[in-house]
Protein backbone atom coordinates (compact mmCIF):
# COMPACT_ATOMS: atom_id res chain seq x y z
CA UNK A 1 0.00 0.00 0.00
CA UNK A 2 1.12 3.54 -1.08
CA UNK A 3 2.70 4.96 1.60
CA UNK A 4 4.21 8.81 3.13
CA UNK A 5 7.95 8.42 3.00
CA UNK A 6 10.24 11.57 2.92
CA UNK A 7 11.60 12.13 -0.40
CA UNK A 8 15.66 12.43 -1.06
CA UNK A 9 16.73 14.01 -4.18
CA UNK A 10 19.79 12.39 -3.91
CA UNK A 11 18.92 9.12 -3.90
CA UNK A 12 16.65 6.77 -5.85
CA UNK A 13 13.05 7.63 -4.95
CA UNK A 14 11.84 3.84 -3.30
CA UNK A 15 8.48 5.24 -2.06
CA UNK A 16 5.94 2.34 -2.75
CA UNK A 17 3.74 2.54 -6.20
CA UNK A 18 0.29 2.30 -6.48
CA UNK A 19 -1.38 1.93 -10.04
CA UNK A 20 -4.57 4.38 -10.03
CA UNK A 21 -7.39 5.26 -12.34
CA UNK A 22 -8.26 9.18 -12.91
CA UNK A 23 -12.00 9.59 -13.14
CA UNK A 24 -14.51 12.37 -12.94
CA UNK A 25 -17.88 12.99 -12.06
CA UNK A 26 -19.07 16.45 -12.61
CA UNK A 27 -16.43 19.24 -12.26
CA UNK A 28 -14.63 16.98 -9.95
CA UNK A 29 -11.66 14.30 -10.19
CA UNK A 30 -11.37 11.23 -8.10
CA UNK A 31 -8.64 8.79 -7.81
CA UNK A 32 -8.99 4.71 -7.71
CA UNK A 33 -6.53 2.12 -7.30
CA UNK A 34 -6.52 -0.22 -10.39
CA UNK A 35 -6.45 -2.93 -8.70
CA UNK A 36 -9.40 -2.36 -6.98
CA UNK A 37 -11.40 -2.09 -10.61
CA UNK A 38 -11.85 -5.95 -12.32
CA UNK A 39 -12.87 -3.73 -15.53
CA UNK A 40 -13.92 -0.66 -17.31
CA UNK A 41 -16.93 -0.70 -19.55
CA UNK A 42 -18.75 2.15 -21.27
CA UNK A 43 -22.17 1.96 -20.50
CA UNK A 44 -23.28 1.41 -24.01
CA UNK A 45 -21.78 -1.91 -23.92
CA UNK A 46 -24.25 -2.79 -20.40
CA UNK A 47 -27.66 -2.87 -22.14
CA UNK A 48 -29.00 -6.55 -22.04
CA UNK A 49 -27.12 -7.23 -18.87
CA UNK A 50 -28.48 -4.47 -16.76
CA UNK A 51 -31.82 -5.47 -14.44
CA UNK A 52 -33.65 -2.80 -12.53
CA UNK A 53 -34.01 -3.91 -8.41
CA UNK A 54 -37.71 -4.62 -7.18
CA UNK A 55 -37.22 -2.27 -4.17
CA UNK A 56 -34.41 0.45 -4.50
CA UNK A 57 -33.61 1.09 -0.85
CA UNK A 58 -31.03 3.53 -1.27
CA UNK A 59 -31.26 6.46 -4.06
CA UNK A 60 -27.93 5.59 -5.30
CA UNK A 61 -28.93 1.90 -6.42
CA UNK A 62 -31.32 1.40 -8.72
CA UNK A 63 -30.10 -1.92 -10.88
CA UNK A 64 -27.69 -4.63 -10.47
CA UNK A 65 -25.92 -5.57 -13.50
CA UNK A 66 -24.24 -9.18 -14.73
CA UNK A 67 -20.50 -9.48 -15.62
CA UNK A 68 -19.13 -12.74 -16.41
CA UNK A 69 -21.41 -15.09 -14.03
CA UNK A 70 -21.72 -12.36 -11.04
CA UNK A 71 -24.16 -9.53 -9.99
CA UNK A 72 -23.09 -6.41 -9.19
CA UNK A 73 -25.36 -3.63 -7.68
CA UNK A 74 -24.86 -0.58 -9.85
CA UNK A 75 -24.16 2.69 -7.92
CA UNK A 76 -24.47 5.98 -9.32
CA UNK A 77 -21.70 8.40 -8.93
CA UNK A 78 -23.04 11.42 -8.52
CA UNK A 79 -26.11 10.39 -5.83
CA UNK A 80 -22.91 8.79 -3.80
CA UNK A 81 -21.33 11.94 -3.54
CA UNK A 82 -24.20 14.32 -3.31
CA UNK A 83 -23.22 15.31 -6.67
CA UNK A 84 -25.66 17.15 -9.58
CA UNK A 85 -27.08 14.98 -11.95
CA UNK A 86 -24.52 14.46 -14.71
CA UNK A 87 -24.09 11.68 -17.85
CA UNK A 88 -21.96 8.97 -16.65
CA UNK A 89 -20.50 7.15 -20.01
CA UNK A 90 -18.36 4.91 -17.93
CA UNK A 91 -18.92 2.20 -15.23
CA UNK A 92 -16.09 0.89 -13.39
CA UNK A 93 -16.71 -2.89 -11.95
CA UNK A 94 -15.31 -3.25 -8.66
CA UNK A 95 -13.27 -6.52 -7.66
CA UNK A 96 -13.68 -6.27 -3.89
CA UNK A 97 -17.29 -5.50 -3.69
CA UNK A 98 -20.17 -6.60 -6.08
CA UNK A 99 -20.43 -3.05 -7.09
CA UNK A 100 -20.21 -1.19 -10.32
CA UNK A 101 -19.97 2.70 -10.46
CA UNK A 102 -21.32 5.15 -12.66
CA UNK A 103 -18.64 7.80 -13.82
CA UNK A 104 -18.56 10.23 -16.41
CA UNK A 105 -15.13 9.22 -17.79
CA UNK A 106 -12.24 7.69 -17.36
CA UNK A 107 -9.35 10.83 -17.57
CA UNK A 108 -6.14 9.11 -17.40
CA UNK A 109 -4.13 6.04 -15.80
CA UNK A 110 -1.24 7.56 -13.16
CA UNK A 111 1.11 6.13 -10.45
CA UNK A 112 -0.02 7.19 -7.20
CA UNK A 113 3.49 7.47 -4.49
CA UNK A 114 1.36 9.64 -1.83
CA UNK A 115 -1.42 8.81 0.08
CA UNK A 116 -2.09 11.27 3.17
CA UNK A 117 -4.93 10.66 5.36
CA UNK A 118 -7.68 12.32 5.63
CA UNK A 119 -7.41 15.30 8.17
CA UNK A 120 -9.39 14.86 11.59
CA UNK A 121 -11.23 18.33 10.39
CA UNK A 122 -12.89 16.14 7.71
CA UNK A 123 -15.85 14.50 10.17
CA UNK A 124 -18.37 13.29 7.41
CA UNK A 125 -19.53 10.62 4.89
CA UNK A 126 -16.28 11.57 3.22
CA UNK A 127 -14.54 9.24 5.73
CA UNK A 128 -16.12 6.43 4.79
CA UNK A 129 -15.73 7.55 1.08
CA UNK A 130 -11.90 8.23 0.86
CA UNK A 131 -9.08 6.09 1.99
CA UNK A 132 -7.41 9.67 1.99
CA UNK A 133 -5.67 12.44 -0.30
CA UNK A 134 -2.90 12.32 -3.02
CA UNK A 135 -1.33 14.85 -4.82
CA UNK A 136 -1.25 14.34 -8.88
CA UNK A 137 0.39 16.76 -11.10
CA UNK A 138 0.39 19.43 -8.31
CA UNK A 139 -3.16 18.70 -7.61
CA UNK A 140 -4.75 17.44 -4.27
CA UNK A 141 -7.47 14.29 -5.47
CA UNK A 142 -9.08 12.11 -2.75
CA UNK A 143 -8.87 8.43 -3.07
CA UNK A 144 -11.95 6.55 -3.57
CA UNK A 145 -12.32 3.88 -1.28
CA UNK A 146 -13.92 0.65 -2.91
CA UNK A 147 -15.37 -0.79 0.18
CA UNK A 148 -17.44 3.11 0.64
CA UNK A 149 -19.35 2.61 -2.56
CA UNK A 150 -21.67 0.44 -0.60
CA UNK A 151 -20.95 -0.09 3.30
CA UNK A 152 -22.17 -3.26 4.63
CA UNK A 153 -24.72 -2.07 6.27
CA UNK A 154 -25.90 -0.48 3.09
CA UNK A 155 -25.42 -4.13 1.58
CA UNK A 156 -27.37 -5.63 4.18
CA UNK A 157 -30.46 -3.32 3.56
CA UNK A 158 -30.28 -3.98 -0.43
CA UNK A 159 -30.11 -7.65 0.25
CA UNK A 160 -32.79 -7.37 2.98
CA UNK A 161 -34.97 -5.83 0.45
CA UNK A 162 -33.94 -7.76 -2.42
CA UNK A 163 -33.49 -11.04 -1.47
CA UNK A 164 -31.38 -12.97 -3.24
CA UNK A 165 -31.47 -10.98 -6.36
CA UNK A 166 -27.65 -10.89 -6.78
CA UNK A 167 -27.94 -14.66 -6.86
CA UNK A 168 -30.95 -15.10 -8.49
CA UNK A 169 -30.09 -12.88 -11.42
CA UNK A 170 -26.61 -14.83 -11.09
CA UNK A 171 -28.18 -18.08 -11.66
CA UNK A 172 -30.81 -16.92 -13.82
CA UNK A 173 -27.92 -16.63 -16.24
CA UNK A 174 -25.72 -20.13 -15.83
CA UNK A 175 -29.32 -20.82 -16.26
CA UNK A 176 -29.43 -19.32 -19.64
CA UNK A 177 -25.90 -20.15 -20.27
CA UNK A 178 -26.60 -24.00 -19.79
CA UNK A 179 -29.69 -24.00 -21.99
CA UNK B 1 1.33 47.92 24.62
CA UNK B 2 3.27 45.47 22.45
CA UNK B 3 4.07 41.68 22.11
CA UNK B 4 7.66 42.14 22.32
CA UNK B 5 7.41 44.82 25.28
CA UNK B 6 6.36 42.48 27.52
CA UNK B 7 6.95 38.21 27.57
CA UNK B 8 3.90 38.16 30.73
CA UNK B 9 1.58 39.73 29.06
CA UNK B 10 -0.42 36.93 27.15
CA UNK B 11 -0.15 38.09 22.98
CA UNK B 12 -2.99 37.38 20.59
CA UNK B 13 -3.34 38.14 16.93
CA UNK B 14 -5.68 40.27 15.69
CA UNK B 15 -7.38 39.23 12.57
CA UNK B 16 -10.55 40.15 10.37
CA UNK B 17 -13.11 37.91 9.06
CA UNK B 18 -15.24 39.71 6.62
CA UNK B 19 -16.00 43.19 8.64
CA UNK B 20 -15.33 41.37 12.02
CA UNK B 21 -12.00 42.23 13.62
CA UNK B 22 -11.54 39.19 16.33
CA UNK B 23 -8.54 37.60 17.72
CA UNK B 24 -7.51 34.62 18.63
CA UNK B 25 -4.40 33.47 21.57
CA UNK B 26 -0.94 33.79 19.98
CA UNK B 27 -0.16 29.99 20.73
CA UNK B 28 -2.87 28.72 18.45
CA UNK B 29 -1.31 30.68 15.46
CA UNK B 30 1.49 28.87 13.22
CA UNK B 31 1.64 31.57 10.36
CA UNK B 32 0.03 33.93 7.90
CA UNK B 33 0.50 32.81 4.06
CA UNK B 34 -0.77 34.14 1.29
CA UNK B 35 -3.76 32.71 -0.42
CA UNK B 36 -2.77 29.10 -1.78
CA UNK B 37 -4.37 27.67 -4.50
CA UNK B 38 -7.91 25.86 -3.19
CA UNK B 39 -8.37 22.50 -3.95
CA UNK B 40 -12.20 21.06 -3.67
CA UNK B 41 -13.67 17.36 -3.63
CA UNK B 42 -16.87 16.29 -2.49
CA UNK B 43 -17.44 16.28 1.31
CA UNK B 44 -19.97 16.33 3.70
CA UNK B 45 -17.95 18.46 6.68
CA UNK B 46 -19.77 21.98 7.25
CA UNK B 47 -16.90 25.01 7.10
CA UNK B 48 -14.56 23.57 5.32
CA UNK B 49 -14.09 25.25 2.09
CA UNK B 50 -11.20 22.89 0.65
CA UNK B 51 -7.67 21.35 0.95
CA UNK B 52 -4.37 23.72 -0.05
CA UNK B 53 -0.85 22.52 -0.29
CA UNK B 54 1.70 23.84 1.99
CA UNK B 55 4.79 23.29 2.17
CA UNK B 56 4.27 19.36 0.49
CA UNK B 57 1.77 19.08 3.25
CA UNK B 58 -2.78 19.21 2.96
CA UNK B 59 -3.56 21.34 5.06
CA UNK B 60 -7.45 21.74 4.99
CA UNK B 61 -9.08 25.39 4.84
CA UNK B 62 -11.76 26.20 7.54
CA UNK B 63 -14.30 29.24 7.00
CA UNK B 64 -14.90 31.19 10.59
CA UNK B 65 -17.69 33.25 8.23
CA UNK B 66 -20.98 30.93 8.99
CA UNK B 67 -20.13 30.73 12.94
CA UNK B 68 -18.93 34.77 12.97
CA UNK B 69 -21.08 36.30 10.28
CA UNK B 70 -23.65 33.77 9.59
CA UNK B 71 -22.26 33.57 6.19
CA UNK B 72 -18.88 32.16 4.60
CA UNK B 73 -16.63 34.49 4.44
CA UNK B 74 -15.79 36.80 1.27
CA UNK B 75 -12.59 36.19 -0.86
CA UNK B 76 -9.46 36.08 1.37
CA UNK B 77 -5.55 36.99 -0.31
CA UNK B 78 -4.50 36.03 3.30
CA UNK B 79 -4.94 32.81 5.34
CA UNK B 80 -4.13 32.24 8.91
CA UNK B 81 -2.36 28.61 9.58
CA UNK B 82 -3.61 27.47 13.18
CA UNK B 83 -3.24 24.96 15.17
CA UNK B 84 -6.47 22.39 16.33
CA UNK B 85 -7.31 19.72 18.61
CA UNK B 86 -9.39 17.83 17.39
CA UNK B 87 -9.69 13.98 19.24
CA UNK B 88 -6.29 14.95 21.17
CA UNK B 89 -4.66 15.11 17.28
CA UNK B 90 -2.79 18.17 16.48
CA UNK B 91 -4.06 19.41 13.06
CA UNK B 92 -2.94 22.50 11.35
CA UNK B 93 -5.67 24.24 9.13
CA UNK B 94 -5.93 27.51 7.38
CA UNK B 95 -8.47 30.14 7.99
CA UNK B 96 -9.10 32.80 5.30
CA UNK B 97 -8.91 36.17 7.11
CA UNK B 98 -9.27 39.57 4.80
CA UNK B 99 -7.35 42.55 5.46
CA UNK B 100 -4.62 42.50 7.92
CA UNK B 101 -3.22 40.97 10.94
CA UNK B 102 -1.94 42.03 14.26
CA UNK B 103 0.24 40.80 16.85
CA UNK B 104 -0.99 42.46 19.99
CA UNK B 105 -0.38 41.76 24.17
CA UNK B 106 -3.06 42.27 26.54
CA UNK B 107 -4.51 41.38 29.31
CA UNK B 108 -8.17 39.42 28.71
CA UNK B 109 -11.52 40.80 29.72
CA UNK B 110 -14.58 39.59 30.58
CA UNK B 111 -16.20 39.32 27.15
CA UNK B 112 -19.21 41.97 26.51
CA UNK B 113 -20.83 39.71 23.84
CA UNK B 114 -22.95 36.73 24.90
CA UNK B 115 -21.47 34.36 21.99
CA UNK B 116 -20.32 31.04 23.38
CA UNK B 117 -17.69 30.55 21.32
CA UNK B 118 -16.08 34.24 22.68
CA UNK B 119 -14.23 33.42 25.57
CA UNK B 120 -13.29 37.45 26.45
CA UNK B 121 -11.91 40.56 25.27
CA UNK B 122 -8.79 43.01 24.48
CA UNK B 123 -8.89 46.42 24.44
CA UNK B 124 -7.14 47.72 21.66
CA UNK B 125 -6.66 51.87 21.59
CA UNK B 126 -11.01 51.67 22.97
CA UNK B 127 -12.02 48.81 20.53
CA UNK B 128 -12.94 45.81 21.71
CA UNK B 129 -12.00 42.77 20.36
CA UNK B 130 -13.36 39.57 20.63
CA UNK B 131 -11.37 36.73 21.83
CA UNK B 132 -12.18 33.35 20.01
CA UNK B 133 -12.42 29.68 21.26
CA UNK B 134 -11.44 28.30 17.98
CA UNK B 135 -12.99 25.12 18.58
CA UNK B 136 -16.15 26.49 19.67
CA UNK B 137 -16.28 29.24 16.80
CA UNK B 138 -15.81 26.10 14.42
CA UNK B 139 -18.86 24.11 16.17
CA UNK B 140 -20.63 27.23 15.95
CA UNK B 141 -20.03 27.49 12.26
CA UNK B 142 -20.89 23.88 11.19
CA UNK B 143 -24.01 23.86 13.16
CA UNK B 144 -25.42 27.23 11.66
CA UNK B 145 -24.41 25.80 8.25
CA UNK B 146 -26.36 22.26 9.46
CA UNK B 147 -29.12 24.13 9.70
CA UNK B 148 -29.65 26.76 6.91
CA UNK B 149 -28.50 23.36 4.73
CA UNK B 150 -31.67 21.43 6.86
CA UNK B 151 -34.04 24.12 6.18
CA UNK B 152 -32.93 24.49 2.58
CA UNK B 153 -34.01 20.41 2.06
CA UNK B 154 -37.01 21.29 3.86
CA UNK B 155 -37.69 24.05 1.25
CA UNK B 156 -37.21 21.99 -1.88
Amino acid sequence: MTQLVSSSLTTRDARPREQVAVFSIAQFSFVISAASVQEIRSTDGLGGTVVDLDRPVLRKVRHIVERDARAYYVVSGCEHFHLPPSRPTTVLILRSAPVAVLVDKIEEMAEMRVLSALPQSFRGEERTWYRGLTVLDHKVLPVANPLGFLTAEELRRLEEQNPGLLQTSTGLRKERGRA
Amino acid sequence: MNAETSSLVPSFVVFQVGPRRVALPRDCVAEMIASPLLFSFPHTTPVIAGVALRRGRIVPVVDLGPGLLGTPSPTARFFLVVERRISNISERCAIPVQGECELVAGILLPAAEHDEFVTGCLDLNGEQIDVLDLEKTIAAGARIQEESMAAAEVGS
